[in-house]
């Protein structure tokens, strides 16, 4: 018997009938050897896909194991009163540097995060709060009310905007919208907003442009691309049946809008809300450009804060002066503390979407 | 006083074959210092003779100190430089005067605070940190290989944006760690008021602006209020960062450029800027304030003060460099100047590498290059003295 013969029994192909002497045929050979590589390349194929799989989830585990490494020493020294003090001081480098718990630091150095968490919150906040509305009347005008021949440049506008960088956003931002909003849109809701204690967070200073108002403006315009085009996307994915059936039984336009359409995907607005909030609190160069950089919680929606993104940006130069690595690890810290909060950002997240997409669907929608 | 104007514009190109170059500049030193030098130590020599030995032999004992500035001739090279945005502009002058002589080196230069210079000369990813503050403890400790070398002498300035004063305001270091206290908010409060008696203040808040970026600036800055109170001193204490007190409407800039930018758009805006930013500050419609030195004098800063203030401190700057010209008790002397520094290390990666950072700090301190009138004059610093020279050489020699 040849090889080839040999081969092709071996990956179960029939060997060609025999017709006097025995004739290696060329598309036998080829044959074969496909069948060869066949089973050599599924060995490959397999484990070349376990290997992607598997690389993002090491990528995240080395991304988090280094940080921690990184910040054990802060967080050693630093401890809980991270998170409630408010003062992020160097300490006095030019000074002798002093040893706690085994721990070099420069003398009077003393960590507190708690504007930067609040910070992150709070502009996150403003943003989703604000892109939520937009997003979800823009989605649905583009897929249910404009005429095609508007829906779709101004679809495509939308998408554009997704692609505009941040830190174009960001000088844009500080050059001209924060100067432009502070000096008409700001005193009007200042001074034009009843003197009620609730209120008093919209009134007062308006400042010059580079604040929590404008930052997170800033960040609206970023996560409203990603919220409308996901949310239209969920939106062409609703049958007509039921919206039609609605309309059939007496129900107004916007009761089949609210009571059909909206109800239909609303696990999904959530998940797409959660990829808004993931860039939001993420979100570096737009914020370190328009939001000032004072390491003071906001007195009022207008004046300059800092971020977590924004503060690390800032502050890395400055850490690095340090020569005993406190301040580096205490950043390592707080840059620790933006992943676990991204991470539990999106656990919740999956966790609303399981429960919302079981209970009250709509009637005729299988859970 | 400036020393004379070099024979060639530092920006011709150079025409002379390489060792005629060299030796022209040694031979205008050796003609400049030595000859009178020689005639001093003579006249001395004569003076002195009869009384003790020792003055005689004192002032030879001097003589065999003097160091000639020379400047070598590097190899092909680049060399990346950031760090303070004060020494910022002159670099950028600097570097095409350097060219024409040598342009053999690429010179690369940026901003981005002093902090940004020490650290990046620390990471060894940049040959000259660029620092308006001399290296601190824990820099030292961590990176043995650094020194800081004087490159020329600069200064600070408070500008403040008030429409319709146009006097220069009177402050003193302890009125200015209240406004950045939050102690004092409005521009017509009487601690102002009582050093600039009649001067009419109007009612406005003021507005602080301070460095968000690790800054010479802030350095120098807060070693003033420090040595002027000493609440300030142990509140806050000096670094190029730190963590300001919260003061109404107080505003983080980054960069020089970004502290004049953010009091040009605020009215009753105060700025602490460095000297090379006077121009573009005054253009900008911003006025700077006499400030109080050590011996209680409200003084401009003028080239006069600064050269006044320099001097006194000229024989206390230790073979380091690392010297604090805050506040010295000198009569007419303006209290914030210091050292520009250039953060180096004296283990570079290259022989050939070393040579062209070595040839560069060279001409930069040499009084017929880049410590000439022509340069300074224009971002309004001072050059070196001689002693200080002297040292700055030997910390040059040290790279290798």
């Amino acid at each position: 018997m040849t090889t080839a013969q040999n081969a092709a029994g071996a990956a179960g192909v029939p060997p060609p009938a025999a017709r006097g002497p025995i004739r290696t045929r060329p598309g036998d050979v080829l044959r074969s050897v496909a069948a060869a590589l066949r089973a050599g390349e599924t060995g490959a194929w397999r484990w070349g896909a376990r290997v992607a799989v598997l690389l993002p989830f090491a990528a995240l585990v080395f991304v988090v194991a280094v940080l921690a490494v990184k910040a054990y020493p802060a967080v050693r020294l630093n401890g809980g009163s991270f998170f409630t003090h408010s003062a992020w001081k160097i300490g006095s480098t030019y000074a002798q540097t002093v040893k706690t718990d085994g721990i070099a630091h420069p003398l009077g150095s003393s960590y507190g995060a708690w504007p930067m968490i609040a910070g992150t919150l709070q502009t996150s906040a403003i943003a989703v709060v604000i892109a939520l509305p937009i997003s979800i009347g823009c989605a649905f005008a583009l897929t249910e009310r404009l005429p095609r021949f508007l829906s779709r440049p101004l679809g495509f506008a939308i998408e554009l905007l997704a692609g505009v960088p941040s830190v174009v956003l960001g000088l844009w931002g500080v050059l001209t919208f924060g100067p432009a909003l502070s000096k008409t849109v700001y005193p009007f809701i200042a001074t034009h907003l009843p003197n009620v204690p609730v209120f008093s967070f919209f009134k007062g200073t308006v400042g010059h442009g580079e604040g929590l108002l404008t930052g997170g403006l800033v960040l609206t315009l970023m996560i409203v691309p990603i919220i409308t085009a996901t949310t239209a996307d969920l939106f062409r994915q609703v049958p007509t049946l039921p919206k039609e059936g609605g309309e059939a039984l007496g129900m107004t336009d916007f009761e089949v809008a609210n009571k059909i359409t909206l109800r239909w995907v609303r696990s999904g607005i959530i998940g797409a809300t959660v990829l808004g909030l993931g860039r939001a609190l993420g979100e570096t160069m737009a914020l370190v450009l328009t939001v000032g950089a004072i390491f003071k919680v906001a007195p009022n929606v207008y004046s300059p804060m800092t971020t977590i993104a924004a503060a690390i940006a800032t502050q890395l130069d400055s850490a690095l002066t340090d020569g005993t690595g406190f301040s580096v690890a205490s950043l390592a810290e707080i840059a620790l503390v933006l992943a676990v909060m991204s991470v539990l950002v999106n656990l919740a997240a999956r966790w609303i979407v399981h429960r919302t997409s079981r209970l009250g669907g709509p009637v005729g929608r299988a859970a | 006083m400036p020393p004379n104007p070099p024979a060639h514009a530092p920006v011709s190109p150079a025409s002379d074959a390489p060792t005629q170059k060299e030796d022209h500049v040694t031979r205008k030193i050796r003609a400049r210092y030595l000859a009178p030098a020689v005639l001093g130590a003579a006249a001395m020599a004569l003076a002195t003779a009869g009384t003790a030995s020792g003055a005689a032999a004192h002032a030879t004992h001097k003589k065999s100190k003097a160091v000639k500035l020379t400047v070598e001739r590097p190899a092909s090279g680049t060399i990346s430089e950031a760090g303070s945005s004060l020494l910022y502009p002159l670099w950028n002058l600097w570097v095409p005067g350097y060219n024409a002589k040598y342009p053999q080196v690429t010179v690369q230069t940026a901003a981005g605070g002093s902090g940004h210079g020490i650290s990046e000369a620390t990471a060894g990813t940049i040959q000259i940190g660029s620092s308006d503050a001399y290296l601190s403890t824990s820099d030292k400790q961590a990176a043995k290989t650094l020194e800081n070398i004087p490159l020329a002498i600069s200064a600070q300035e408070i500008f403040y944006h008030l429409t319709g004063v146009t006097a220069h305001l009177k402050l003193s270091g302890r009125v200015l760690a209240q406004i950045y206290d939050g102690k004092v908010t409005k521009w017509n409060t009487a601690a102002i008021a009582k050093l600039n008696p009649g001067v009419s203040l109007p009612s406005i808040p003021i507005v602080t602006l301070h460095r968000s970026d690790g800054s010479g600036d802030t350095f120098l800055f807060t070693t003033y209020l420090s040595d002027s109170t000493k609440g300030w001193a142990s509140k806050v204490g000096y670094n190029t960062t730190v963590t300001w007190p919260s003061a109404p409407g107080a505003l983080g800039e980054t960069g020089n450029s970004g502290m004049l930018a953010g009091c040009k758009a605020t009215p009753g805006c105060i700025a602490y800027v460095g000297i090379s930013y006077q121009t573009q500050a005054l253009g900008d419609g911003l006025v700077y304030a006499q400030l109080k030195n050590g011996k209680g004098q409200y003084i401009m800063p003028s080239p006069t003060t600064v050269a006044a203030e320099a001097a006194g401190f000229a024989k206390k700057t230790p073979k380091t460099g690392a010297q604090s010209m805050i506040d010295g008790k000198i009569k007419n002397g303006y209290p914030i100047i210091n050292y520009e520094y250039a953060i180096v290390s004296k283990r570079q990666s290259s022989s050939s590498e070393a040579k062209a950072v070595r040839s560069l700090l060279e001409w930069a301190i040499n009084p017929a290059d880049g410590n000439n009138a022509t340069y300074l004059s224009q971002v309004g610093f001072r050059p070196l003295p001689l002693r200080v020279a002297d040292n700055s050489f030997g910390e040059i020699k040290a790279i290798k």
